[in-house]
């Protein structure tokens, strides 16, 4: 009869050296910075800050900003896409502040533009509404007095009428 | 108390503002459009045509290919887009319409752009093949310049050199998920825009 502990001894595998073990997960490792390293390259990274210059864009376009207006902020966004090429090229330090004053700039700018054109959008409504009131009470006005100038002409003409023989 | 006839001009009034309010109320609210992306590509001369040098699809080591590129935004807002051009050969699968899923072809290049509403971006893209090798029955593309940029590639490769192909797709900037995705929701449903001109390399030695 045999006893369990022994045969379970005889079953154990031969110890694997510690760097063997730790392989599979370096080359894994190797491997995963391969495909992000690829990846970074290829599709280039948006500056920090990008998203909420645009989103400030977005909101004063939405706000009644005009296309004329919104253009100068849609050109300074381009231009920091394009220093942030640059900077992921080379010269990373001095581009990357000059890449988030321009969006800080943006964000400014574009918050200033959507109160000033919220508060013209507002004021145009309310002078549309006060129009279309002012209209509708001048047609009511225009509209009695053709209808009077009309029943005075015709009891003018009722009373022009002449009876002739026939 | 009012008399009839004055009762008569009051409703006229009433029945007045209410046209006319209607009218301010079309006015100043914006109207709902259509909201969708335009992507082409065009030949040499601006044309829908010529896009090989002398009408030849089989482009050699150094062959300037001039193209143009354009994306037409009619989204109704400001939208920054993104163009990943990817070359692929004929077995690996080009973006899914269905499902809005994009190629997993290697990306040569992506090229950003913030575009007004009704804006039309239009760029010159001239491509030629820098470097290629043939071996075995196999064609690599080992590096691309456009634009007078050069772009290693790794792993792009088509039997005797047929039916390599560009793979131009339009990615949009997410506001909620603040990325990049494939394509642009127009309500609650994804659309997507993409395009691809194929060619041979066959003349590679």
């Amino acid at each position: 009869m045999w006893r369990s502990g022994r045969r379970l001894d005889d079953c154990q595998l031969a110890p694997v050296p510690r760097p063997l073990i730790l392989l599979p997960a370096v080359v894994l490792l190797l491997i995963a910075f391969r495909a992000a390293t690829v990846s970074s390259q290829a599709q280039g990274q948006l500056p920090p800050g990008f998203g909420q210059a645009l989103v400030a864009v977005r909101g004063a376009e939405a706000a009644g900003a005009t296309p004329a207006e919104v253009a100068p902020l849609v050109s300074l966004l381009n231009n920091a896409l394009q220093l942030n090429r640059e900077a992921q090229a080379g010269n990373r330090t001095q581009l990357e502040v000059q890449v988030s004053n321009q969006l800080a700039s943006v964000q400014s700018q574009a918050g200033q533009l959507e109160g000033v054109a919220s508060q013209r959008t507002f004021m145009d409504d309310v002078i549309s509404y006060l129009a279309g009131g002012v209209g509708a009470l001048v047609a009511t006005v225009a509209c009695a007095y053709l209808f009077s100038f009309w029943r005075r002409y015709r009891v003018k003409r009722t009373f022009q009428m002449r009876i002739y023989r026939k | 108390m009012a008399t009839p006839r004055k009762r008569v001009w009051v409703m006229v009034f009433i029945v007045l503002f209410i046209v006319f309010e209607t009218v301010a109320y079309v006015s100043t609210t914006p109207r709902p459009t259509e909201q969708f992306f335009q992507l082409y590509v065009l030949g040499a001369n601006r044309l829908a045509a010529d896009y090989y040098p002398n009408d030849d699809p089989n482009i050699g080591v150094g062959d300037a290919v001039p193209w143009y590129l354009g994306v037409s935004n009619f989204m109704g807002s400001v939208q920054l887009v993104a163009l990943r051009v990817k070359l692929g050969n004929q077995t690996i699968q080009p973006p899914n319409d269905q499902n809005a899923t994009s190629s997993q072809a290697p990306v040569v290049m992506e090229l950003q752009r913030v575009l007004q509403d009704n804006e039309t971006w239009e760029f010159p893209f001239v491509w030629r093949i820098l470097n290629a090798t043939s071996a075995g029955g196999v064609t690599r593309i080992l590096g691309l310049m456009v634009n007078n940029q050069t772009y290693p590639l790794v792993g792009v490769e088509a039997r005797d050199g047929y039916d390599f192909r560009f793979i131009i797709e339009l990615w949009t900037w997410s506001v909620d998920s603040n990325a990049f995705q494939f394509g642009w929701y127009a309500g609650p449903e994804q659309r997507v825009a993409w395009l691809q001109v194929w060619f041979n390399a066959t003349a590679v030695p």
